[in-house]
């Protein structure tokens, strides 16, 4: 499954993690629903690729202990 | 199915329906029934005859006492948010009431199924509180809305940290320093004139930071190193294509990432040693009862 991030951009340039998305249609799904907020309006948002290390993957040093 | 990632992961098995659900006793389809048939109720005709609110604070203590009386075991209040509503969703009350019940932490020594039918049953529980305190501030005269897992359109651990219930942990859950991450929720939107409780930070997220207990309990690998950061607060997004071979996709309720944050040590030391001590002789990473 893809996994993408919505960011939300605020007016001072500061990027808050909406949430984890599995397709590209969720994601924008989420991001028309935002844009349509009028308390939002000054926001920008971004749907960028989950970078693979943010995820969890299995760390075979800490299996073992 | 509503959630679009466990509806791709089942029929990518063949299935049409989640094991898990699929599964359950009929003890838990008679508490998810009870949250359903309460549904209707939780908004109804408000009494013309408002009480006047001349005291907001002595309003606020009468309400809290209420949910106390009705079976809550934490009461919080808040002024209703934009990021607290579910998107597409409008609640249009200036007031939102979190009522949580606490889970009895001595189930976990007794298996999944012991686990998930106390996890059901205070989700029935909140339901009734919320239905009943939502109906109490309808007869003053003012509108309620009850909100539960039978129906609702607020946010949980948005509302749950403002009203300084807790903080959100590594493991996606709210935490409370008395009752860890194990607890649940029902809520009350109103426009009742309340005062508002303030968040409370006592450490949680800087812990962790470093703790990783449920990271290394998880046999899904699915709660994350690193986090992201949301309006300022850590996030540990969980994946959940990882979670739900271990949670929907056996029949067994997985529950563990809770079960095993040692918030809950201070107030169930010797339980929680004892469950601890389960899970290292089965090699934490696992379901534990294989």
């Amino acid at each position: 499954m893809e996994k993408l991030y919505v960011n939300a951009i605020g007016p001072d340039g500061n990027v808050s993690t909406v949430g984890l998305f599995y397709s590209q249609a969720e994601a924008q799904k989420i991001v028309d629903l935002l844009r349509a907020n009028p308390d939002r309006a000054s926001y920008r948002y971004e749907i960028v690729e989950a970078v693979r290390h943010v995820l969890s993957e299995k760390d075979p040093v800490r299996a073992r202990s | 199915m509503a959630d679009p990632v466990l509806a791709e992961m089942v029929h990518a098995t063949g299935a049409t329906e989640s094991r898990h659900y699929a599964a359950v006793k009929p003890t838990i389809q008679d508490y998810r029934a009870s949250w359903v048939k309460l549904a209707p109720f939780r908004d109804g005709p408000v009494n013309s005859q408002r009480e006047t609110v001349n005291d907001p604070a002595a309003m606020t203590a009468r309400i809290k006492a209420r949910a106390t009386e009705l079976g809550a075991d934490m009461v919080g209040i808040c002024r209703l948010q934009p990021h607290m509503i579910d998107l597409g969703s409008e609640v249009a009350h200036e007031f939102v009431i979190a009522c949580c019940v606490a889970e009895d932490y001595e189930k976990v020594t007794q298996g999944p199924d012991a686990v998930e039918e106390e996890a059901m049953r205070t989700y029935a529980k909140c339901t009734e509180v919320a239905t009943a305190l939502a109906a109490s501030v309808r007869e003053m005269g003012y509108p309620a809305i009850a909100h539960h897992n039978g129906a609702s359109e607020v946010q949980a651990i948005p509302i749950f940290y403002q009203v300084g219930l807790g903080e959100l942990g590594r493991h996606g859950s709210l935490i409370n320093e008395k009752f860890g991450a194990s607890f649940r929720p029902g809520f009350v939107t109103t426009d009742l004139p309340l005062v508002e409780d303030q968040p409370r930070e006592f450490g949680v997220q800087d812990f962790c930071m470093n703790c990783n207990v449920c990271q290394r309990n998880c046999p899904g690998d699915a709660i994350p190193q690193d986090h992201v950061i949301t309006h300022g607060i850590k996030r540990w997004l969980i994946d959940l294509e990882k979670c739900y071979p271990y949670s929907r996709l056996r029949e067994e309720y997985c529950h563990l990432c809770v079960d095993a944050c040692p918030y809950i040590v201070k107030s169930h030391p010797e339980t929680y040693k004892a469950f601890m001590k389960e899970r290292k002789q089965v090699g934490y990473k696992t379901p534990k009862t294989y």
